[in-house]
């Protein structure tokens, strides 16, 4: 059983020498920015898909379907396929994206960051701009019809009671499956790695390959627990705190939260994603 | 209240006139040719057995149901047809509504809840919008809970804060529709009260209710309808201890038997 721990978990000889533990550092550095940036551009795509997708009437019944059409392909793919379209077009694809577009968007380093940082971003972004969606989809339809029908019936447009009355209740309901999202886009920014961005668990190859040993790995994954297992238990409080909500006033009709608690959608966020 | 309702120029004739309002839902007739005409502060009380259209009839009244046939005049103004575009604005400016299941916004106080549509609906300013919310809320007898959010109230309380909501637009004709059928018992005395105080200041009311004892204390008019249409109106003493039509005496045969 030796070898096990020699392998995995020998951090005096592989960790703490030779500046590995800071090359892992700036790896979740990397991470920690890659998530928190998609997580910023995702919410505010996925917020603009959703409001597309719920417009009014017949006229805009293609912008719907456009939506929803994008919706389904970004769902349904893979993360990893839609990174490697994305970088292809101008590191491995030689001048096609070059040609047409200006070094500066094909070839992006702004902020001092690398192209495969920003293509990382881009995929990440239109991928879980769609999951999350689908969330505040879920937690638009959630609110119960007739809060819909009170603020029109006070004279409000349709515009007015969605931006008064409908989504401040939404996005409360959909703060704890938002979250689950993120926890799921920031495990994800590991398949980052594939484009030659050195985030954390390619740091942790490189030192894998340099050493033979498996324990710069196993600090990447202690560093991610650090942040999820806090983040997890964030969401638990967070349904928690809602369900209680909820059965204070169950009585009454304008609840609903039991919708929310049985809706997969609203649930368990990022399960397929993993 | 009624001091503030403007009269319009037409204070003479209906206030509001149905003719032949039909309305379908898929396959299923839910209202077949209504003909119904209000004029000013009368209190219509409709009865019926459930799934009469009761509820459909308010809600085709202020087009949160188009009516599919007929016609709907409000202070003289056709809302339905041709006049449908700007009927919506027109008709949700001057009738307000109570829903069976109060519908108040949870994440917002008593006052806000009030407050809300005067500032976003009818441009007043926030101050105003506050002082006339408290006011009406002290009207219904809630003055110590203004800053309650809707889950810390009783369903009584919860239902008058949504009439002082809906009376803070100013409306010239309130519907209430089965307002006190989701209540305890204890507590569809104090949302009646409320009511009946509308009703003696001269507010233009219809009320869809299962509550004989209001519709004949308070209505002007009895209305009873079944499968879609209006079977009769009257008196409220007429309608209900001398009905003519033999639905009509069934039915309260069976509402009055305990």
């Amino acid at each position: 059983m030796n070898f096990i721990v020699d392998y995995y978990f020998d951090f005096t000889g592989t960790v703490f020498t030779d500046g590995n533990f800071d090359a892992i550092l700036s790896g979740f550095w990397i991470t920690i920015k890659l998530s928190i940036i998609s997580g910023i551009l995702g919410l505010t795509w996925g917020l603009i898909l959703a409001v597309l997708r719920q417009l009014p009437g017949r006229p805009l019944a293609p912008v719907r379907w456009l939506a929803i059409g994008y919706i389904d392909v970004f769902r349904g793919i893979p993360l990893l396929l839609v990174l490697l379209l994305i970088s292809g077009i101008s590191v491995f694809g030689a001048p096609i994206g070059g040609e047409v577009l200006p070094k500066s968007i094909a070839s992006p380093t702004w902020f001092g960051q690398t192209s495969p940082f920003w293509y990382g971003v881009f995929g990440l972004t239109i991928t879980y701009g769609a999951y999350m969606a689908e969330v505040y989809r879920a937690g638009i339809e959630s609110v119960p019809g007739g809060q819909m029908e009170a603020a029109r019936s006070l004279g409000m447009s349709h515009g007015q009671a969605m931006r008064f009355v409908i989504v401040p209740q939404a996005v409360r309901r959909v703060i704890p499956p938002l979250l689950n999202d993120f926890i799921a886009l920031m495990k994800d920014t590991s398949l980052v790695s594939v484009l030659g961005a050195v985030e954390v668990v390619q740091a942790g190859r490189d030192i894998q390959s340099e050493t033979y040993n498996g324990t710069g790995l196993v600090m990447g994954a202690i560093l991610f627990l650090i942040v999820t297992i806090p983040l997890a238990r964030l969401v638990d409080y967070l349904i928690a705190r809602e369900q209680r909500r909820v059965g204070r006033s169950g009585g009454s009709d304008d609840g609903g939260g039991e919708e929310v608690a049985s809706d997969p959608a609203l649930v368990g966020g990022g399960g397929m994603t993993a | 209240m009624s001091a503030e309702t403007p009269t319009p120029p037409d204070a003479g004739g209906p206030m509001l006139k149905l003719e032949g309002v039909c309305k379908r839902f898929g396959k299923l007739e839910v209202l077949r040719g209504v003909d119904l005409e209000l004029r000013r502060g009368e209190v219509v009380c409709v009865l019926g057995p459930s799934g009469s259209g009761k509820s459909t009839l308010l809600r085709c009244i202020n087009l949160l149901e188009p009516p599919e046939e007929g016609r709907i005049m409000l202070e003289g103004t056709e809302i339905t047809g041709e006049g449908m575009k700007d009927g919506v604005d027109f008709v949700r400016q001057r009738v307000g509504m109570v829903f069976q299941s109060f519908n108040l916004f949870p994440h917002k106080c008593a006052r806000d809840n009030v407050s809300l549509a005067q500032v976003k609906v009818l441009d007043r300013g926030q101050a105003e919008a506050d002082e006339k919310a408290e006011s009406l809320l002290r009207r219904v007898g809630l003055s110590a809970k203004l800053d309650e959010y809707p889950d810390r109230l009783s369903g009584g309380q919860q239902q008058r804060v949504a009439i002082a909501r809906a009376l803070a637009m100013d409306p010239h004709v309130m519907l209430f529709d089965e307002v006190t059928s989701a209540l305890d018992p204890e507590l569809v005395k104090e949302v009646l009260d409320v009511m009946r105080e509308l009703a003696e200041e001269g507010m233009t009311m219809i009320v869809v209710t299962h509550e004989i004892g209001f519709a004949r204390e308070v209505g002007t008019r009895v209305v009873f309808m079944d499968a879609g249409v209006v079977i009769e109106s009257g008196p409220p003493a007429e309608v209900l201890d001398n009905p003519k039509h033999e639905r009509t005496r069934r039915f309260l045969g069976l509402v009055l038997e305990h």
